[in-house]
């Protein structure tokens, strides 16, 4: 039983330019409740790496540099 | 590359707090300050500083016994009457005498409530049965300002790890308990002489409307693990068919917080715009009067605010979309619904546990202690009626003050380390698969079942049905599960406590043949309230690995309760749909 | 291999604050506060003067997690700072201090030149409440800008002391809305003459929302000369002020005010029907009883249950 990719769009978006986790900030990947979170390896920057949101929101609030944007999931919308 | 880490670390504590939201912090800082000098560990599956039910804060108190606007006997008999009788007074009376207390340390914490300009609580009335409403305009600081006294107190925090099974030793005390990392999958053994439950709700149990698994009303982190691990561990839970059911916004399945707008004016209404809840408490018999109406051509049911002056929309905005769920405004803006003209499309959440909100929970007196020795459980999973989060940091507190003396009178009880073995087998199984089925996938058809079958109205023959389906992903989830890293190995195991709560969940309710708590526990097949078999609580536990219930007395009242009030609440009740 | 958090060593993190890039000096402010270490303030009150504004905002919100005197002088010295962002950061910190000794460093700054900095002073001097902080806002009711009137209100609402209600009753008639508002909460506490006086006249202030509060206090304190202008206000232009004024009138208990409540039974709106059943049953006047009567079957359920309520009091009362 081979596992498939389904796409799907996600809720938190991480503006790159404003990110500052290649300089070794890890807020928002830190705090995630549900640790969807992680820096991606190719650019140092942090990304939504699992569709699992509860677009609480700390991620963004947190955020030093306002980064992060929570959109609400398309499910829901 | 390997992700996984085969080590085992070891750590050893008198009191051990699994779950680091609201009642967990509490009862860490309260047994670390009680006595300094001995370890205290808060072990969480997410990061302290913002997990649980309130990582966003809270928007208000709404049972805060204040002294001057309500006594905790008022409390304990409001309480007795909205669970329909079925309440050991004593944890509610001891909370009712102790919350004062808990929310002044808080505001010394820094987390701000509503005062007047001399400083005094502004408390709200909401109706005439008794006055409990703080609201908290800066509610978004709670877990930070608790984070900070942590610290402070050096309590040690374990963040990402998650708590699978409890240790109890060979004279059936609690022993510790067993964790794994959510990031690298590496096990811990926490040996400990005490250990308090607080890990939330099972708010990850029915599926809401929107199919989307993490758009649940409880944070979904909150996914049972702690009803599954008191249950695995030996513990007795209480009256697990007193369902969790709210009522929410629409598709965003967050709270309305009519109790937050009420103050001001706001209400839930009809199509019509008219008022049609007739209850005066949160309860089942509120849900079952919101459910009719949704099932009558009245419906849908709406939160309504076009009434307001601008001005307080814009005060009522401004804690609602700042706190608790925030996201909440939003949701709306894209919907292009402003209050001021539209109302707001109301619904009813998903089932789940949570005695936060009704009476579903771990089996726990007047100290917060479990039925197993030198284990306790505070918050949303114990079985304090309607205890939201004020009852959480008060019994929190309990349970840690407790805890420590306790651990200071015990040793560690001594347990098989072929206990440790077996877990950690039952624990990586999924990982040990080339192939199989994903957890979100076991998880999507659990909770399917759970909402086709288990949501009221309950009906006997769809329950046995259910017990089915839950057998059969039960074979699949032990049999064919599988986990690719250690991210998916916490979805498997949260998929596991959530088809745990599933089963506890259709166990107990066909157990009691009654119908009580309105729509709660309203069986289409015992359509009567049946006071004479069934004011009692209704008990769940494991006995050699099965699952057994039985009836247990309910504790003579502290408070009396006249007939005059309880009949007073019961000529409000409206009769069960046909 | 450790379970539990950690974090770094002060001195090493405190060192980044001299990288080049802002970026990373940021990063190492963040690291600092999460230490709780009480030891990082310096190094806080130091990055405080960083070229960056974003440094400098970092550091005003970070040492907002620390309390007492040390921090309070850093983040003092910041409300001045060239960037409105970080002097607000700076003010929101120090509005969350709870060391009363902190008053003893801001208490210089009340006169300071800059109404900013004495509008942030005075509320974070609010929840110290040190009497010390008295005279100091008595005299700023006074003071040309109305923000730092009301947050001076504020420091003397919370410290309830008698000798300062002159000073509430002069900013009670502010010409301030904004300070009349608060003046009128502030008196709350008191039970002279003078201050129920000044309440009183504020029942009839041309904005609605001074009226509001205004109307609460009256019925906190049970302003019995009050009543003749609340029911006046039982047909006030705003029915929020419509609502607060039946609700202190059931609260004084005020016999004289039951026949114009019951008259407002008949209202158009459902929370303000609800406001006076609930009204006529703690008052619980017989007279009022035939009209709470024709309105037990009114169509609000809420309403219902009040009048239902109500009934019972007044019948209550009878038996006894």
């Amino acid at each position: 039983m081979p596992l498939a990719h389904s796409p799907t769009t996600v809720p938190v978006l991480v503006d790159e330019a404003k990110c500052i986790a290649d300089k070794g900030c890890t807020v928002c990947v830190d705090i995630c409740p549900l640790d969807v979170l992680r820096i991606s390896e190719l650019t140092g920057k942090a990304y939504m790496k699992y569709d699992e949101c509860w677009y609480c929101m700390p991620c963004e609030t947190d955020c030093p540099t306002g980064a992060v944007t929570v959109n609400i999931p398309y499910l829901l919308r | 590359m390997n992700v996984w880490s085969d080590e085992i670390a070891q750590a050893d504590c008198e009191v051990l707090v699994i779950g680091g939201g609201t009642a967990g912090p509490m009862a860490a800082y309260k047994a670390k300050t009680k006595n300094p000098g001995a370890r205290v560990v808060l072990l969480e599956k997410a990061n302290v500083k913002r997990s649980g039910a309130i990582c966003m804060g809270m928007d208000g108190l709404n049972n805060a016994v204040i002294p001057g606007h309500a006594t905790p006997e008022q409390y304990t008999r409001e309480i007795t009457i909205a669970n329909d009788g079925i309440c050991d007074q004593a944890p509610v009376y001891k909370y009712a005498q102790r919350c004062f207390e808990i929310i002044q340390e808080l505001d010394r914490f820094g987390i701000r409530f509503l005062k007047d300009e001399t400083g005094d609580y502004d408390v709200k009335k909401v109706h005439h049965n008794g006055t409990y409403v703080l609201p908290m305009p800066n509610g978004d600081t709670v877990k930070k300002a608790l984070y900070r006294q942590l610290r402070r107190a050096q309590v040690l925090i374990s963040n990402r790890y998650m708590a699978t099974r409890l240790l109890t030793g060979h004279d059936s005390r609690i022993a510790g308990a067993i964790a794994v990392n959510t990031r690298t999958a590496q096990f811990l053994v926490i040996r400990a002489k005490t250990v308090i439950l607080c890990l939330g709700a099972a708010g990850r149990l029915g599926l809401p409307h929107s199919g989307y698994l993490f758009g649940t009303y409880e944070n979904p982190a909150n996914s049972g693990d702690g009803y599954a691990m008191a249950y695995h561990g030996g513990a007795a839970l209480a009256n697990l068919e007193c369902f969790q059911i709210n009522p929410l916004i629409k598709d965003y399945n967050g709270p309305a917080c009519a109790y937050v707008a009420g103050p001001f004016g706001a209400y839930t209404a009809n199509n019509e715009g008219r008022r049609f809840i007739e209850c005066d408490y949160w309860s089942g018999q509120m849900m079952l009067e919101f459910y009719n109406e949704l099932q009558s051509g009245k419906g849908p049911v709406f939160l309504k605010l076009d009434h307001l002056a601008g001005e307080t929309i814009g005060e009522i905005e401004n804690i609602l979309h700042r706190v608790e769920r925030p996201s909440r405004g939003r949701f709306h803006e894209r919907r292009g619904t402003n209050y001021r003209e539209r109302m707001v499309e109301m619904h009813v959440s998903e089932i789940g546990f949570c005695s936060g909100h009704s009476a579903s929970g771990v089996f726990v007196d007047e100290f917060a202690r479990t039925t197993v020795p030198g284990l306790y459980a505070a918050g949303d999973m114990a079985n304090v009626p309607h205890n939201y989060m004020l009852g959480a940091f008060t019994n929190g507190a309990v349970a840690g003050e407790h805890a420590i003396d306790l651990a200071a009178q015990v040793d560690f009880a001594a347990f098989d380390d072929g206990d440790v073995t077996l877990e950690r087998e039952r624990v990586l199984a999924p990982t040990r698969r080339e192939d199989g089925i994903p957890p979100n996938q076991i998880e999507y058809k659990t909770r399917r079942f759970v909402n086709d079958y288990l949501q009221p109205p309950k009906v006997t023959r769809k329950y046995r049905i259910a017990q089915e389906r839950f057998g059969e992903i039960r074979e699949d989830l032990e049999g064919a599960m599988v986990a690719r890293d250690p991210h998916e190995l916490l979805r498997a195991l949260e998929a596991s406590s959530i088809l745990d709560c599933a089963e506890m969940a259709a166990t107990a309710s066909l157990f009691r043949t009654e119908s009580r708590w309105g729509l709660y526990h309203y069986r289409v097949d015992h359509p009567e309230r049946d006071d004479l078999n069934w004011r009692c609580h209704t008990i769940l536990y494991k006995v050699d690995g099965v699952m057994a219930c039985e009836k247990r007395a309910i504790a003579p009242y502290v408070v009396p309760v006249d007939d005059r009030e309880q009949a007073a609440y019961r000529r409000q009740r409206i009769p069960q749909p046909a | 291999m450790t379970a539990f958090e950690e974090f770094g060593e002060v001195a090493a993190i405190a060192r980044r604050l001299d990288e080049p890039d802002a970026g990373a000096r940021r990063v190492a402010v963040l690291e600092l506060a999460e230490t709780a270490d009480p030891d990082v303030i310096p190094f806080l009150a130091t990055a405080l003067a960083d070229p960056s504004n974003e440094v400098r905002h970092q550091a005003a919100r970070a040492l907002g997690e620390f309390d007492g005197q040390e921090a309070a002088v850093a983040l003092a010295g910041a409300l001045v700072d060239p960037d409105p962002g970080v002097a607000v950061a700076a003010a929101d910190s120090l509005a969350e201090f709870k060391d009363p000794t902190v008053a003893d460093r801001l208490l210089p700054l009340v006169s300071h030149s800059n109404p900013f900095v004495r509008r942030s002073v005075f509320r974070a001097l609010k929840a110290l409440r040190r009497p010390e902080a008295a005279q100091a806002a008595i005299d700023a009711i006074g003071d040309r800008d109305p923000g730092v009137r009301t947050q001076a209100v504020g420091v003397l609402g919370y410290l309830k002391l008698q000798s300062a209600v002159p000073a509430l009753v002069a900013a009670a008639q502010d010409s301030d809305v904004d300070v009349r508002k608060a003046a009128v909460g502030a008196l709350g506490f008191s039970a002279t003459l003078a201050a129920q006086d000044a309440i009183v006249m504020r029942l009839l202030d041309a904005d609605w929302r001074v009226r509001e509060v205004a109307v609460e206090t009256a019925g906190k304190l049970g302003i019995v000369a009050g009543i003749p202008a609340l029911v006046g206000l039982l047909d006030d232009e705003y029915w929020q002020v419509q609502v607060k004024a039946t609700r202190s009138l059931g609260k004084l208990r005020a016999i004289d005010a039951a026949l114009p409540i019951a008259r407002t039974l008949a209202d158009g709106s459902a929370n303000l029907r609800k406001e006076a059943a609930a009204a006529l049953g703690e008052i619980a006047d017989a007279t009022t009883l035939r009209t709470l009567k024709r309105y037990a079957d009114d169509p609000d359920p809420d309403v219902r249950k009040n009048v239902r309520w109500a009934i019972g009091q007044i019948e209550a009362r009878r038996q006894r």
